[in-house]
């Protein structure tokens, strides 16, 4: 019941998302007319696209069009790119959700234990300096770190591509089917592992640059939910009972925090999966955030209506299953 | 007790995952370089953004950067040669006396990178195409009557009155040829990322918002693509600092965004060429001749003594612009370097504002123009203050060119001055004098809404000698471009020049303002 009524509430939140996103939209006093059609058209033109646009229809008749073709899987054509919005947005997104994984990936396993560490060792030199270094993560602004990482590792020494997801000439002698998106996946179904490691280095700086990034906030996160759950009784009772310390710290400790650990993990995909848009232009990394910002900027209708849409549903599904998570965990919302 | 020994096993598995893939995440960063390899005669050109149109017919933004080198148009235009008009896929052309059936004779052996080989029916056909479309760039061919293949190898186009289709043909949209079965096909099929053309370089693969490659076509013209580039990576770099890194570390060969910091950087790197070459890109503020107080024509012409051309060129556009002298840039013809223009006078822009009668109180102006160029931004500015100094109060209005087209087009809500960035759609001076200030019923890009029976006939005269008596429109021309000087209905302040930025091993750029692109063809590149 509990699952049914958090769905009905997704699509009418949705539905609201939607129709407010469609109004902003065609209230913005500039036309989308001119993308579709290049640098100098003519009256004629213009005309041609205002009508095939139904601009020239009321707003509400409009929306009407639009949810009725979303029903039917269509999203309409990008006027920027000119392909389909569903294509455009999917092979997006794939980018994006392919990028904060791993980015995730490296945040989580530096923050936590690094938070653990700060929470149970405070006071000490180690937890001191694991802080300020992630004070100081938290403290360069994104898109300095990703030209900094790329002055460094690539310009220094090298390391690793400057941009964009492939190399060209692995494309090329080495192309490979892409099925889910996620190069790092598509590669090894191929079973293509030269394109699997070119794609591997290729996330590597925008991954480390996105984690850096994110890794302070878990790392506070982390530690602050610990100091709470170490002053926890039983806790403190088994310390009494002499159970061994990184026992009590990573057994019982992490353990009570995991839950809220996950919201915060979860909800901060979710944020990053729209919001990782610096990197992705630091990087060129083709993902649904840049496409969101150049639809804007461009007053691109249709795919403005297709990005949101993505979005706040990647978003309402992740909270609807850290919503269920808690429930499953604590029995008395269930009563 | 049992479930919640379950749920700690499964988030045991859970954590155990995490933690496999977390070494893996990790491994990334050890996985080291790209290795590079021996490969053939490579060039990456980092391009600002990615293809649009594939449809040669619809295409009309940044696409000639790529396009140029996969299609061909029937003739070229080449401002370096005699007679301007060079043969392309057509050897030599001829007119008729009365100016209106043109004679194309198309170039033999020349194969499109289908195997398929022109012929005048598929040049027909593929004009055909782009008029019916009636999109994009079509409508330099809207004089057009009749296209007719006589023969396998020779092409007529009439038109309704004279109209130059040498020029026409040798535009950079609009005019390329493509296969007959290409022609076949909708916009949505190139749209996949197709292309059959005839040019020196085929189109191998497209991935969206990545890059674009292109490789040497074997059979081009008989086999002779003259340059030794084998392939072509075209890489979609959004960011001018990453653009930078690239040609840096030699990730690039050819740059297309820079900020300035960035060219002052170049100067000191001496593997990297930074070259200013002329543009038919010109800049200019359109005073709106339809609202007070700049219908007052002395007004009007106190503005454009009040701009200080000489700063803005060197200093705002740091070198990448000359003062105009008119509307028609230097480089094009047409261009009157005899034409009396306005110097920068504050003194004479004081007596003008005085003897224009517009009360004092009146001396309010806003200026709309693209919020995001730094150029328009500053040089306004520095009007701004210069403004001031004559007790004119000008307040700027920035905005994304979809918003500020839309208000300027209406009289109503339309600014006193706004910016415009202008190039011809084909060789043609007519381009600047027709589509931004001969009388339009309603504005399209006559934003400053001028309406004056003498320039209309002027021009409409020139465009008709234009086939016949080249000089004849030229002197016309002249004549109309003073009228708009006199009539001070826009400020003409800077001919753009373009930087191109490439690596020193690279030879044999031949910049031509008629093509917004490097033709691949002509490039050498040493190992």
């Amino acid at each position: 019941m509990y699952i049914v009524r958090r769905l009905i509430y997704m699509a009418f939140l949705m539905l609201g998302v939607l129709a407010l996103t469609f109004v902003i939209t065609r209230a913005i006093p500039s036309s989308p007319v001119e993308l579709m059609l290049g640098a100098k058209p003519t009256a004629e033109q213009i005309e041609q696209a205002r009508q095939s646009l139904g601009l020239d229809q009321p707003l509400i008749v409009q929306f009407g069009v639009f949810l009725g073709n979303l029903f039917q899987g269509d999203l309409g054509v990008s006027l920027r790119t000119g392909q389909p919005v569903l294509g455009d947005v999917s092979q997006r997104f794939a980018a994006t959700a392919e990028l904060v994984f791993v980015a995730l990936l490296l945040a989580a396993s530096v923050g936590i234990p690094g938070g653990v560490l700060a929470a149970t060792r405070r006071g000490k030199l180690d937890a001191i300096l694991v802080r300020t270094a992630a004070v100081l993560s938290v403290a360069v602004p994104i898109f300095f770190l990703g030209i900094v990482l790329q002055m460094l590792l690539h310009g220094g020494l090298g390391w690793f591509p400057l941009q964009g997801r492939l190399d060209v000439n692995t494309l090329i002698d080495a192309p490979f089917e892409t099925r889910t998106g996620f190069y790092l996946i598509d590669t090894l179904i191929a079973g293509n592992l030269t394109a699997w490691q070119s794609a591997l280095s290729h996330i590597a700086l925008p991954a480390l640059t996105l984690a850096i990034a994110t890794s302070a906030l878990l790392f506070r996160v982390t530690r602050s939910l610990m100091l709470d759950v170490l002053s926890a009784e039983h806790l403190r009772t088994f310390e009494a009972y002499g159970v061994p310390k990184s026992r009590i710290h990573y057994r019982y400790a992490l353990r009570a925090t995991l839950i809220p650990l996950l919201t915060i993990v979860g909800l901060t995909a979710g944020y990053l999966l729209g919001g990782s848009v610096i990197v992705e232009y630091v990087f060129d990394w083709p993902g649904i955030g840049g496409y969101m910002v150049e639809a804007v900027i461009a007053n691109d209708l249709p795919a403005v209506m297709g990005g949101t849409l993505l979005l706040a549903f990647t978003y309402l599904t992740i909270n609807l299953l850290i919503d269920l998570l808690y429930y499953a965990a604590d029995p008395r919302l269930r009563a | 007790m049992c479930i919640g020994a379950s749920r700690a096993r499964a988030g045991q598995a859970l954590v155990r995952i995490g933690l496999i893939c977390a070494i893996f995440a990790w491994g990334a960063l050890f996985v080291g370089p790209d290795k590079a390899r021996a490969e053939p005669t490579q060039l990456t050109y980092a391009l600002y953004d990615d293809i649009k149109d594939w449809d040669p017919a619809v295409a009309f933004s940044l696409e000639v950067a790529v396009l140029a080198n996969v299609y061909e148009t029937l003739v070229r235009y080449d401002p370096e040669v005699e007679g301007q008009v060079v043969p392309a896929l057509a050897e030599s052309w001829s007119v008729s006396e009365d100016g209106l059936t043109w004679r194309f004779k198309l170039r033999d052996g020349v194969q499109f990178h289908d195997g398929s080989a022109l012929t005048a029916q598929t040049v027909k056909k593929s004009l055909e195409r782009t008029i019916e479309l009636n999109r994009g760039a079509s409508y330099i061919w809207s004089g057009v009557e009749a296209i007719d293949a006589p023969s396998d190898l020779v092409l007529t186009i009439r038109t309704r009155v004279p109209e130059p289709v040498d020029l026409i043909a040798s535009a950079q949209y609009g005019a390329y040829i493509v296969s007959s079965d290409a022609a076949d096909n909708e916009t949505a099929w190139f749209s996949e990322g197709r292309a059959v053309g005839t040019g020196p370089y085929q189109l191998i693969r497209w991935d969206r918002n990545q890059q674009i490659v292109l490789e040497r076509h074997t059979d081009y013209w008989g086999g002779t693509v003259d340059s030794d580039v084998d392939r072509v990576i075209y890489r979609i770099v959004r960011e001018a600092a990453t653009q930078a890194q690239m040609i840096r570390t030699g990730a690039a060969d050819v740059i297309t965004l820079t900020s300035v910091a960035a060219l002052r950087g170049f100067e000191r790197q001496e593997d990297i060429v930074v070259d200013l070459v002329p543009s038919w890109t010109n800049a200019q503020f359109l005073i709106n001749t339809g609202k007070y107080p700049t219908d007052n024509r002395l007004f009007r012409q106190a503005l454009l003594h009040a701009w200080d051309y000489e700063n803005v060129a060197t200093g705002v556009y740091d070198g990448a612009a000359e003062v105009a002298r008119g509307i028609i840039p230097k480089t094009m013809w047409g261009h009157d370097p005899a034409l009396k223009v306005p110097d920068f006078d504050l003194e004479e822009a004081k007596r003008l504002l005085e003897a224009s009668g517009v009360p004092e109180k009146d001396w309010r102006l806003t200026a709309s123009f693209i919020g995001t160029s730094v150029e328009y931004t500053n040089a306004l500015l520095l009007y701004q203050l210069n403004l001031a100094k004559l007790g004119v109060r000008l307040t700027l209005k920035p905005g994304p060119w979809g918003k500020i087209w839309d208000e300027a087009k209406n009289p109503r809500t339309a600014p006193h001055l706004q910016s415009m960035t202008w190039w011809p759609t084909y060789p043609t001076p007519a381009d600047w004098l027709v589509s931004l200030f001969r009388t339009e019923d309603a504005a399209i890009f006559n934003l400053s809404h001028y309406s004056n029976p003498a320039f209309d006939s002027l021009v409409d005269q020139g465009r008709a000698l234009e086939v016949t008596d080249r000089e004849g429109a030229i002197a016309l021309y002249q004549q109309a471009q003073q009228l708009l000087i006199d009539d001070a209905v826009g400020i003409f302040y800077a001919d753009i020049r373009s930087r191109l930025i490439y690596r020193r091993q690279i030879s044999g750029i031949r910049p031509n303002p008629a093509y917004a692109t490097i033709f691949i063809d002509d490039l050498v590149v040493e190992p």
